[in-house]
C-alpha cells in the first residue's frame, strides 16, 4: 500500500503539519543512524553505572570524569607501552581482539578501581568532603594525564590499535521495526556491546540480591544497617571500587575502542554529562541508560539537522533557527528533564554523608 | 643543594651577560636574495622549500644578542600543530640571525594565564616575544601596547580590534588601525583558502580515480566561528570544481561555538564524521578541526573513503596506522612564517600590522602524496603547479568576494 498521498496529506495541514514533518524527519533519520547513537552514549552509561554505584552506597561520586580520563590515558599508553613486545599481532576475527589490547584494556580499569579506592579512602575513611575529594581527582587527572601524555607522545607512537565492531548479520538488522535496535545495539565493538549486559546485570545485582539490597540499605540509613550487622565501611568501599571498573571501560572505550588515541582533556565533560543521566534515571542502572540513549538521541538529531536538513517547510523554518539552538538541544533538554520529571525522585537518604561508628561502650 | 642551584643561577647569569656583551654589536648587512618577494616581509628570506645550497651562507642579518621567548596557547609544545611549529619556527629564526642561547617557552595551562606567561617574559626583558594562536590575540595586543620596546609576533591573531591608541578594544569597535597604533606588533596570517583550493584539486581528482566515483567530496570543520576554518573549506570547494565543475562538495562544521566539541573531542568527531559519511557518501574527506578532526580521519579511513589532513601534513605527525587513507594535507607553514619574521625583525624589514603568509611567500601549500602517490597521475601535479604559480602570480581566486572565511 501506497502511504505517500496520506503522508503528504498530514503534512499539508497548517502548524499540526510540521509536527508531523518532524516525525517523519526523525523516523527516516534516526534508525540508519542507531550504531552512531550507541556510540555517544556508551560512555555516558557506563559514567552513570560507575555514579548509581557509589551513590546507591552514599557516596558522592564526582570523580567519574576524572577516574574516565585516567582510564582512557592508561589504556592508550599502556598499549602503546607493551604494542613493541607483541609485534603486530594479528586482530582476532571477533571484535579485532589483540592480546595487548586486552592488557591495555586491563589496566585501565585497574587504574580506575585504584583511583576510586582512593576516592574511597577520601571520603569513606577520613571522611573528607566528598566533593572537594571527587573534584581534586577531576584536576589531578587532568593535570596527570596532560603532563604525562606530553612526555609520551613526542614521537607519536603508535597505540595498541582499537577494538573492530561487531557486524551483525542483515538478516538481523533487516528486520522491520526492531532491526535498527538491533543495529544500534549490536553493530558495536566490545565494550559498547557489554553495555546492555552490564546495565541488565547491575540492575538485577542492586535490586534482587542480597549484595544489592545490602547496598540500598547503607545508602539509605546507614545506623539502621549497622544494628543488623552490615559492615558500612566494608559495602561503601568494595561499591566504590566496583564502580571504579564501570568508569575504567567507559575511559578504555574512548582511547581504545571508539577512537584510537588520546587527547588530552578527551573526556570532554562526559563524565559530568554522566552524573546527569544517572540523576535523570533515578539512580538506577536501567533508567541512568535510558538517560544516555536519550542524551545521545538528541546530540544525533542536533547532528543530523546540522549535516542533513529536513527539507520542505520544516527545513525552511530550522535553517531560521539560530543553529546553536540545535548544538544546545541535549543540554537544553538535559535541564528540562532535570527539573521537570525528576524533581519528585530522590536520592539515597545518606547519600554524600560521611559515615562514622558509634563509639563502643 | 641550595647553595648548588644558586651557583648555576649565578653562572647562567654570567654566561648571559657574557653572550649579550660578545655578540650584539655585529650587525650583517643583509644579502638581498633575487628570489620570491615577500610584499611585508624581509625580502632576504629565502622559501623554505628551496634547498640551501652546500655551503650555507649567512643570509640573514645577524643580531645574536637578540632575546627571543614563545608563548604557545593551551595544550602542548609537542601539539604536531600550531605550537609546535611556531616554536621550531622561532628556533629556526633565532638560528638564522645568530642567536645562541635556547629560545624559552612557556604553555598555558589554561585562558586566564595568557597575560601573566607574556609578562614574564617581559621582566626579563626579552626583545622579541612569540605568541601563538588568536585566542591570545587581547593579551598579545596589550602587551604590545604596554610595551612598545618590545617586538611581537603573534601567530594567527588577524584581524585584531584595536583603539586608535593601540590598546584592545573592549566595544570591538576596531577604530584603530594596527600597522600605524603598534608598531612593535606583527600578525601572521595565512591564506587558507589557498592551501584548501590544492587540497581541493587534489580531492577531485581522487573522487573522479575512485572505484565507483560518487561526484561528491566533503568537508568537516571545527565551528563556524573559526575563520580560518571556513577559508579552508571555501577554498577546497573552488578548487574541487577548478577540476570537476560538476563535482558536490558537501560541508558541515562540528559545533558553533568554542566548546570543546569543536577541536578537542576526537570521539564526538568521529560519530560526526560517520553521520556525514552516511549521509552524503562522500569519496574523500577533508577535516578542519584539529584534534576532533583527527577522528574525523579514522571515520573516513574505517569507512573505506580518503582522508585530507590539516595544517600539517599529517601523513607524517598522525604516522602510521592512522594515516592509512590521508592522500594529501592543506598546509600552513607556520614554521616558515614565524622564522621569517624574526629574521625580518633582525633585518628590520618586518612591517607592523598583519602580514599575510600565502603562495608568494612559502606560506601554504599542499603536502606530498607519500604512498598515495600511484594515485595521482601526471594531470594531478601538473594542475597543482598551474594553480600554484596562478597564486603566485596572484590571478587565482580561491575564496569567494563576498563572505570570505564567513560561514553560510
Amino acid at each position: 500500500m501506497d502511504l505517500t498521498p496520506i503522508i503528504n496529506g498530514l503534512y499539508g495541514i497548517p502548524v499540526v503539519g510540521l509536527v508531523f514533518q518532524l516525525a517523519g524527519y526523525l523516523v527516516s533519520v534516526i534508525p540508519q543512524n542507531g550504531p552512531n547513537i550507541m556510540q555517544q552514549a556508551t560512555p555516558l552509561a557506563l559514567g552513570a553505572i560507575c555514579g548509581v554505584l557509589c551513590e546507591r552506597s552514599g557516596v558522592v561520586n564526582i570523580a567519574i570524569e576524572g577516574t574516565m580520563l585516567a582510564a582512557a590515558f592508561t589504556a592508550w599508553v599502556v598499549g602503546v607501552a607493551i604494542q613493541p613486545m607483541f609485534g603486530t599481532p594479528n586482530p582476532s576475527d571477533i571484535f579485532g581482539i589483540t592480546l595487548p589490547l586486552l592488557i591495555a584494556l586491563a589496566a585501565a580499569v585497574l587504574v580506575a578501581m585504584a583511583i576510586s579506592a582512593l576516592h574511597a579512602w577520601l571520603s569513606i575513611s577520613l571522611r573528607a568532603d566528598q566533593i572537594i575529594s571527587g573534584t581534586i581527582i577531576n584536576i589531578a587527572a587532568a593535570g596527570l594525564t596532560g603532563y604525562l601524555n606530553q612526555l609520551i607522545s613526542q614521537n607519536s607512537p603508535a597505540g595498541a590499535g582499537e577494538f573492530a565492531r561487531f557486524v551483525p548479520p542483515a538478516a538481523l538488522t533487516n528486520l522491520p521495526v526492531i532491526g535498527w535496535v538491533l543495529a544500534l545495539l549490536l553493530n558495536q565493538g566490545p565494550i559498547s556491546i557489554s553495555v546492555i549486559v552490564l546495565v541488565v546485570g547491575t540492575q538485577v545485582w542492586l535490586f534482587r540480591s542480597r549484595w544489592g539490597l545490602r547496598t540500598r540499605a547503607v545508602g539509605e540509613h546507614p545506623r539502621a544497617a549497622e544494628t543488623v550487622g552490615i559492615d558500612v565501611i566494608r559495602t561503601r568501599y568494595r561499591n566504590v571500587i566496583l564502580g571504579g571498573v564501570f568508569a575504567g571501560l567507559a575511559g578504555a572505550f574512548l582511547s581504545i575502542e571508539a577512537t584510537n588515541s588520546f587527547q588530552q582533556n578527551m573526556t570532554a565533560g562526559r563524565g559530568f554529562i554522566a552524573l546527569a543521566a544517572m540523576i535523570m534515571g533515578r539512580w538506577t542502572p536501567i533508567g541512568s541508560f535510558g538517560a544516555a540513549l536519550l542524551f545521545a538521541t538528541f546530540l544525533q538529531i542536533g547532528t543530523l539537522i546540522n549535516i542533513a536538513p529536513p527539507s520542505g517547510q520544516l527545513g525552511s523554518i530550522m535553517a531560521g533557527v539560530p543553529p546553536q539552538l540545535f548544538d544546545a538541544l541535549p543540554y537544553i533538554l538535559t535541564i528540562v528533564i532535570l527539573a521537570g520529571v525528576v524533581g519528585r525522585s530522590t536520592p539515597p537518604a545518606a547519600d554524600g554523608q560521611p559515615y562514622e561508628r558509634e563509639a563502643a561502650t | 643543594m641550595r647553595i648548588r642551584t644558586r651557583g648555576f643561577g649565578m653562572l647562567a647569569g654570567i654566561a648571559l651577560i657574557v653572550s649579550a656583551c660578545s655578540g650584539s654589536p655585529t650587525p650583517v648587512p643583509p644579502t638581498v636574495a633575487p628570489s620570491v618577494s615577500a610584499p611585508s616581509v624581509a625580502p632576504s628570506t629565502p622559501p623554505a622549500s628551496v634547498a640551501p645550497s652546500s655551503t650555507p651562507a649567512p643570509s640573514f642579518a645577524q643580531k645574536p644578542g637578540l632575546k627571543i621567548g614563545v608563548v604557545t596557547d593551551i595544550g602542548t609544545l609537542d601539539d604536531k600543530g600550531y605550537n609546535e611549529f611556531s616554536f621550531k619556527g622561532a628556533q629556526d629564526g633565532a638560528t638564522a640571525i645568530g642567536v645562541t642561547d635556547p629560545v624559552p617557552s612557556i604553555v598555558p595551562k589554561d585562558a586566564s594565564e595568557y597575560a601573566a606567561d607574556i609578562q614574564q617574559f617581559v621582566s626579563q626583558k626579552f626583545d622579541v616575544i612569540v605568541t601563538v594562536g588568536f585566542n591570545l590575540t587581547t593579551p598579545t595586543v596589550d602587551a604590545a601596547h604596554k610595551n612598545p620596546n618590545i617586538k611581537f609576533i603573534g601567530v594567527d591573531q588577524s584581524p585584531e580590534c584595536i583603539l586608535p591608541t593601540g590598546a584592545p578594544d573592549p566595544n570591538f569597535a576596531c577604530k584603530g588601525v594596527p600597522a600605524t597604533a603598534l608598531p612593535n606588533y606583527t600578525s601572521l596570517y595565512f591564506a587558507e583558502d589557498q592551501a584548501g583550493y590544492l587540497a581541493g584539486i587534489v580531492a577531485a581528482y581522487a573522487d573522479k580515480g575512485a572505484a565507483t566515483p560518487t561526484g561528491v567530496i566533503g568537508a568537516i570543520g571545527g565551528t563556524t566561528l573559526c575563520a580560518p576554518c571556513v577559508r579552508y573549506i571555501q577554498g577546497y570547494t573552488l578548487g574541487a570544481q577548478s577540476v570537476n565543475p560538476s563535482i558536490t562538495v558537501k560541508s558541515a562544521y562540528v559545533t558553533h561555538d568554542f566548546s570543546n566539541a569543536a577541536f578537542n573531542d576526537p570521539a564526538g568527531g568521529k560519530a560526526f564524521a560517520q553521520t556525514f559519511i552516511q549521509a552524503n557518501k562522500p569519496d574523500v574527506l577533508f577535516q578542519v578541526a584539529g584534534k576532533t578532526g583527527n577522528g574525523v580521519l579514522e571515520a573516513a579511513c574505517a569507512a573505506n573513503i580518503y582522508g585530507i589532513g590539516v595544517d600539517v601534513d599529517q601523513w607524517a605527525s598522525l604516522g602510521a596506522p592512522a594515516n592509512a587513507c590521508i592522500i594529501t594535507s592543506a598546509e600552513k607553514h607556520v614554521e616558515s612564517a614565524v622564522a621569517q619574521a624574526i629574521e625580518g625583525i633582525a633585518a628590520g624589514t618586518l612591517t607592523a600590522g598583519d602580514v599575510l603568509f600565502n603562495a608568494k611567500n612559502d606560506g601554504i601549500s599542499a603536502a606530498d602524496f607519500h604512498d598515495k602517490a600511484s594515485l595521482f597521475g601526471p594531470e594531478v601535479t601538473t594542475a597543482l603547479n598551474t594553480a600554484m604559480a596562478a597564486m603566485q602570480a596572484g590571478t587565482l581566486v580561491t575564496c569567494p568576494a563576498t563572505g570570505c572565511g564567513v560561514a553560510p
